[in-house]
Formats: C-alpha cells, structure tokens, sequence
C-alpha cells in the first residue's frame, strides 16, 4: 500500500510504456527503512536512485544530516540513524521523491487517495512570505497541505511549518462551543450577552495581525459605529514595529533575493520564514556576499563573508557600521523583526533614500497579515486602549483571533478585574479565564484575505467545510447524501464577520456598520484579488501615511547580560497547536553559550516582582552574554528581545 | 413448401417448450445460480485469517456508481488495514469492477442477491456486515506470499547499511 499511488511518477511511467509486468529475476535489494520523525516517512524498497532528494536536501535547502551512502546497489538515502530530520524543509522530500520512498506522514494518518481531494487554493498564515498553498480536504477533514507555484514567493518550496501547520485544525484542544464564564452556552445566548455589554459602551476592541483582513475591518467597523477603542496590536511595542514596518517602501519579494549581490542579514531569519534561506542560498551560488548579524546560531554562519555574533542591542551599530561602508550596487537587508526592535527598522527606513537604486529591506515576521490589521490602528492606539482600560472609560475587552494576555502578562496581573471576551479558533492561555468565548472558523474553513511582508495583498479561498461522518444515513439529516451512504453533518463555526454582523444586528446598528465596512474595504480593496491571483500590492499612499510621525521610539537599555527570543522553527501561535510539528519544539529552557555558567537553573524576575524559574540549557553558536528564552517566558516576564535582565543562577 | 416447413418448426419448437418451466415459486423454491453469478459484494479473510483488504482504494476508484468509501490505518506491524469500509448497495450494479480491480482478492461478489429492504440507509454496509468469516471463492489466496513486504517471515535485510563505507 504505496501512499504515493495516484500521483507517483515511476508509475505512471511504467504504465505509459508498457511494462506493467516485472521480468527481474535476481533476488531484490531489500532495506531497513528509517524513521525519520513525526513529518515524513521512509520506505527505501521504492527508491529508484534519482537523487533528487539529497539534491533538495543538501544542496538546495543545506541540511546536514541526510545523505546518500554506499555504492553501487547499495545505495542508501537517509539519515545515519534514526531520527528526525533537522531541516525545516524537511517536508519537501514527500514532493521531490519521484517514487514512494519519502512520503508525508502526517497525511497518512488521515489518508485518502489524492484523487479523492478537493484541492483548493489557499495561502499559508504561518509566517509573512504568504507562501501559497494547495490545502486539499475531503469528506469534511482537511487532510495535507502542499505547495502552489507563485514565481515571486513560492516557485517550487514550502516549509514544514507551512506544510504542517494547517493541523491546528484538528488539536484536540480546539475550542468549538461557546462559552459564558467557563461554561458552555449556546451561540446566540452568548451573542446576546456580548451585544447587551457592547451597548453600555465600556468596550474596547483588540484586531489581530494574524487573522485575515475582512475579520478585522468587521471588528473595526463594529468598533467605529460604537465609537470605541480599536487596536491590532495590544503590545506598543510590536504597533511600533507595525508601523515602521508599514512604513518601508514596498520590499522586493522573496524570490528576487539571488538578484542581490550584497546582502545583510540581521536576525535569525530562518527561524521565522524557513523558506527563506532556500533564496539566500541561491544567492550565496551566485556569489552574494552574505553578512551576519546575529546572537543566535545561524545556518548561514559558514556561508557568510562576515559574520558577527552581538547581543541584540548592539545589532543596530553594527547594522550602522555595515551600511557606513561604501556600497556602490544595490544590497539588500534582512530583518528577523522579532530580534530587533521599532528603533532600527526606523533608523534604516529613514536612510533608505541614500543607498544605491534598488537597495531594499525586506521584513520577516510570523503575523501573517499584519499590514493588513494594522491600518487603522497603528499610531498609538495600542497605548489609547491600554489607557482606556487601565483607566474608568472601559472595563471589557473583546478580542478577536489574538490573545491579550499572551502579549503581556504584567499588565494583566495589574489589571486583573477587566472583563474579556475572546473569539478566536484556537485554544489560547485566557480561554478558560475569559467572560465570553466565541470560537470562530479556521482560516482554512473560509475565505480570506492577506497582505504578505511585500505589503502584496493574496486572496484564500475556503479549503472545505467542517464536518463529522455520521455512519448511518437518517432521513432526518437531509437528502440522501454520500454516494457510499452515511452523512456528513456539517459542524461549521461562523466566520468573525458572520459574529461581527451578529452583533451589528443584535445592537441595531446594521447598515451603519455595513457602511462603514463597505467604505474602509473601497479604500483598502481598489482591486480585490482572487484566490490564486498573484495579488496586488498595498498603494503607496497608504505606505506613505504611515511615513509621517516619525519620532524614533527608544532604544533599550543594555545592561550586563540581555536576552532574545529563542524560536523554534515550527513556532508560531496556530503552528503551536499542530501536534506533529509541536513534538519537535524543544524543550522549554533558557539557552545560552557554552561555558558562561556552571548553574543549572535560572530565575529571572519581573519588575512586579514574579519570577520564573527555567532549566539552563547551552547553545553553541550563540552569543555571550545573552540569554535566549522563548516568547512565553518572555512575555511573562513582560520583557522584549535586547533588554536587559539580572540572572540568578541556581542549581 | 419452405414456407409450411418453417410453420411447422416454429410450432414444434413452441410445443416442445411446453414441458419446460423457467419460472420458479421464487422464495419456495430457490433458484439454481451460475458459478459466476454477480451478487453482493463481499470482505473476505486469507486462508490464515487475516483480513485481505490493505486499503489501497482501488475498489472505491474503479467503482463506477462509487457506492464504496473507505478509510485505511496502519496495523502495529506495519500492515495496512481497512479501518472503515462502506458500501451502499442500493447504487451498486453488481459490475463486479471492484472484485477485478482488487490486488489482494479480498472484495469478491458473493451470489447473495435478495436482501430487499424498506428504507434506503439500510443498504449502506460497514464493514462489519460485509466482512465475512471465510476466503470466499479463492480458499489458497494469500496476497502477501506474492507482493509486497512480508510482515514477519524474511531475515533483516543485511546489507545497504548507510554506515557500511564510511571511514
Ligand atoms: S528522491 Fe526518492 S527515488 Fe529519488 S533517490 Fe531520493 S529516495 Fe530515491
Ligand atoms: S515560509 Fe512562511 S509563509 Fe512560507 S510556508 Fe513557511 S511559514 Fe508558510
Ligand atoms: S459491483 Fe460494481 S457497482 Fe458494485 S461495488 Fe463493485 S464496482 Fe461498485
Ligand atoms: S481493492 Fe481490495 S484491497 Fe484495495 S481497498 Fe478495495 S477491497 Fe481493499
């Protein structure tokens, strides 16, 4: 049972020629297959010696630990033992093996032939490249996620993120009842409770960067007509960043980045748009001379003309020292924005003008629409709505597809008695705490929206709709439906501009909400793309409104040691809860160089006094002085990459 | 003269037909079935028990009323197995297409051909029903003993060690 059958290219050329009978006499060469880990699986009985699989994964991708061995007929394609394989494009292997020998796993499990998908055009919302994608679904499940060509973002790769990370859909966790204070409600019994508190006014709205952008122009326009607070961010910190990043002039897609011959790379951009380095390395062939900044291990670090190992706070002079230097032809900077903070990417943007023609700065992140939920609320607004709920203007906030309190937990354990509401699709840290929960449709389960890093806007359609096989057909399910009998009922949540016109219509605001919907989409949607469009990009006057206001925010202090933010590759708030991909997350630590301390322990403390306690781990390639710790602790500590912390060792 | 020799054939072969009875008191009397009489299909086990679909849905594509769904998981062996498999007889045509398409015999028509029922999801089999105890009509048949990976029987493979050259 070959789960290649049906798209495998051996046998369709056995077939178009004719030899649909074997005639070999000798005895077969047999392996012992491989286990590689939760994303794909090995059956070397099938290999027919192509290479395409070490050509991909060596000398595209630069991994290191798969390869061919032996000689002659013993040659073998796999890892020298047992184990996951370490790349983040790992998944490609299913595409490029021609035969059976690599396949993807985790469409095993939910296996059916892929002429029985439904494959629809989708794009990935894991990170800011909004590579596209083919997710293809049937009987109610969406079942792999594999990639579709755009020339500019995506010829030919995905990343394993992209690739597994669509399985957030299926976490066990995956919140599918509404909720009033922990306990489940009907739909329309928490929409009227919503819509009683949204009417008293004291109400503040919080868009999310990562949800698409007709989701946040319903909440925004539902914020507007009841004249409350609205932000994308709730952190001022990242709608700095928003903003500057909105402010770039429009960056050169992915796939120009071989065109380059001078690059800079700031960050551990690998970790945040795995596909990326596949451009880099294709630069690096064509003799781009690649410069370093970083704090964390890289896996450029061997292929770069410079390479510099700082704390983050130290990336900007260094950055500055680079672009000091004489640059006669266009060059182009990549930024890992979770490593830096609003300052440098303001400071560069302000420079833009004085480089060569053509120099560009080409920003990644994991919010897979940030300028898209950023327009309207990006200029302090962050800080306004902390105000008005820190203050006696609000006492409820409703947040749709973003999680406020993993954002920052300081000022939720200051300001423990505001109310939250939350619609989202995924289990986050507040659900159980929260006043009303709303759970939502997946992004693959409607159609949507998204402004990629580039600022180009793509459209998705929807991959399939929910739903449950019942095994037996009864008439009072409907018509009768499948071919082979049984039913499908459709479990399908409402989108959050279904639960936005809900709420419109429940306060009475209908038209004016629809007024205003349809007068922010005109502005923002000239042109609106359809799915599988190569999608057009954000104008530039909307660009240049952000260009004004332009006061850099403040540098962080650097005092002794500073940290950063250690990411898995597979990481990001959706690809969390994909269980595949998540069993390869490292555990949770605090990472630094090696030989800088004998402890075992630490706990960092936060300024209102709480403090965590993390296993010490070493990193080799890291910087010193540095501790990388992910974005949870971070975000409990209420800390930001390049601040400064006093570590206590412990044993 | 041919004109009356042809009356009189047909009329001696309309008498000779006067003995003979095709028509059966149905249930009563049960018809007598060719050997390859196409009737309700059927799941069927080796001849060492083990159920012979492998999951490979080549049944459920060849299928022309694509009244067959399944869905395969993997045995702790490594074996393929059909984990749900459903056939809604009351869009099969009995073509017998799937017994053709299937590499391991394990879907077979059976002669089972009354089974009337009153409403229309009756007709929709699980596995379960349409798994039965024997070989059918193949009692030797072992799929695993011509193709395929021999779960237990062959010796680890020895060579093709990937460490076996380097220094
Ligand atoms: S791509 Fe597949 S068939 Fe080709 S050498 Fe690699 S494992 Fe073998
Ligand atoms: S690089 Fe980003 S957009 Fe592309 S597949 Fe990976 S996570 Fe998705
Ligand atoms: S006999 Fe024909 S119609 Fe019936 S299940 Fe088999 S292939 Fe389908
Ligand atoms: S063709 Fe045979 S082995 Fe394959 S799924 Fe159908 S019954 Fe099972």
């Amino acid at each position: 049972m070959c789960d290649e059958g049906g798209q495998c290219h051996l046998q369709n050329m056995t077939v178009a020629s004719g030899h649909a009978y074997r005639e070999y006499e000798a005895e077969k060469r047999r392996y012992q297959s491989q286990e590689l880990g939760p994303l794909i699986r090995q059956e070397m009985n099938r290999c027919i010696t192509c290479y395409r699989c070490v050509r991909f994964y060596q000398d595209l991708a630069g991994g290191e630990d798969f390869g061919v061995f032996g000689s002659r007929d013993r040659v073998f394609f796999g890892r020298l033992q047992d184990g996951p394989l370490e790349s983040p494009l790992a998944g490609n292997l299913a595409e490029v093996c021609p035969t059976g020998v690599f396949t993807d796993k985790v469409y095993h499990q939910d296996y059916l032939r892929p002429w029985d998908l439904e494959e629809s055009t989708g794009i990935c919302p894991h990170c800011s490249l909004g590579c596209n994608t083919r997710p293809g679904a049937a009987r109610g499940r969406l079942r792999r996620v594999r990639q579709r060509p755009h020339a500019e973002i995506n010829p030919y790769f995905l990343c394993d993120r992209g690739r597994y990370g669509f399985r957030y859909v299926a976490a066990e966790n995956r919140p599918r009842q509404a909720q009033a204070g922990g306990r489940s409600q009907d739909f329309d019994g928490v929409l009227d409770r919503l819509a009683a508190r949204l009417a008293e006014g004291r109400t503040a709205f919080l868009g999310s960067p990562r949800e698409d952008l007709d989701s946040n122009l319903a909440l925004f326009a539902l914020a507007r007509v009841l004249d409350a607070p609205f932000a994308a961010f709730f952190e001022p910190w990242e709608e700095a960043k928003a903003r500057e990043i909105l402010a770039l002039p429009r960056p050169p897609a992915p796939a120009s980045i071989p065109g380059y011959e001078e690059i800079l790379v700031i960050g551990a951009v690998e970790r945040v748009a795995p596909t990326l380095p596949l451009f880099l390395r294709e630069a690096q062939r064509r003799g781009a001379a690649i410069s370093l900044l970083r704090c964390l291990p890289s896996a450029f670090a061997t292929l770069a003309v410079e390479d510099h190992l700082l704390p983050p706070a130290d990336l900007l002079d260094a950055a500055w020292d680079w672009l000091g230097r004489r640059h006669h032809r266009p060059f182009l900077l990549l930024i890992d924005t979770e490593s830096v903070g609003p300052e440098l990417l303001h400071l560069l943007r302000r420079e833009i003008g004085t480089w060569p023609d053509g120099s560009g700065i080409l920003p990644v992140y994991r919010q897979a629409n940030l300028p898209g939920a950023s327009f309207y609320a990006v200029d302090g607004h962050a800080s306004r709505l902390r105000a008005a709920l820190a203050g006696n203007d609000c006492d409820h906030l409703l947040a749709l597809g973003q999680d406020p309190q993993e954002m920052d937990l300081p000022w939720w354990r200051r300001h423990g008695d505001i109310d939250l509401s939350l619609i989202d699709h995924r289990h986050s840290l507040s659900w159980d705490g929260a006043w009303l929960t709303l759970p939502c449709a997946a992004l693959s389960e409607r159609p949507g929206l998204y402004y990629n890093g580039e600022g180009r806007l793509q459209a998705a359609a929807a991959a399939y709709t929910p739903a449950r096989e019942e095994r037996r057909w009864r008439p009072e399910l409907g018509p009768f439906p499948l071919a082979a009998g049984g039913a499908l009922r459709e479990e399908v949540l409402p989108s959050p501009m279904a639960l936005c016109r809900a709420l419109a219509e429940r306060l009475e605001l209908s038209e004016r909400w629809q007024e205003r919907l349809r007068f922010y989409r005109d502005f923002l949607l000239r042109a609106a793309p359809r799915p599988g469009d190569p999608g057009v990009f954000l104008p530039e006057e909307l660009r240049a409104r952000f260009r004004l206001h332009s006061a850099p925010p403040p540098r962080a202090t650097d005092q002794g040691w500073s940290v950063c933010r250690f990411s898995h590759y597979g990481e990001e708030e959706l690809a969390d809860s994909a269980r595949e991909l998540h069993s390869l997350a490292p555990a949770r630590a605090a990472w630094i160089a090696p030989g800088q301390q004998d402890a075992r322990h630490i706990r960092l403390r936060a300024a209102d006094g709480t403090s965590r306690t993390l296993p010490l781990r070493a990193l080799p390639g890291m910087a010193a002085e540095v501790l990388a710790i992910p974005r949870a602790e971070l975000v409990f500590l209420g800390l930001r990459p390049g601040d400064g912390v006093e570590p206590e060792w412990l044993d | 003269m041919s004109l009356w020799r042809g009356l009189l054939a047909s009329l001696w072969t309309t008498l000779r037909q006067l003995r003979r009875r095709d028509t059966l008191e149905y249930p009563e009397q049960e018809p007598k079935l060719g050997e390859r009489w196409r009737g309700r299909p059927v799941l069927t086990h080796d001849p060492d028990g083990e159920e012979r679909c492998v999951a490979c849905e080549l049944c459920s594509a060849v299928c022309p009323t694509q009244c067959i769904a399944l869905e395969g998981a993997d045995r702790p062996d490594g074996r393929r197995f059909a984990q749900s498999f459903r056939i809604n007889f009351a869009r099969c045509i009995y073509c017998g297409l799937c017994e053709e398409a299937c590499p391991t015999l394990a879907i077979q028509l059976s002669p089972e051909y009354a089974f009337a029922k009153t409403e229309r999801g009756d007709f929709v089999y699980h596995k379960e029903a349409l798994l039965i105890e024997g070989t059918g009509k193949h009692p030797e048949y072992r799929y695993y003993a011509h193709a395929g990976v021999r779960t237990q029987a062959l010796p680890k493979p020895v060579h093709c060690d990937p460490r076996s050259n380097l220094p």
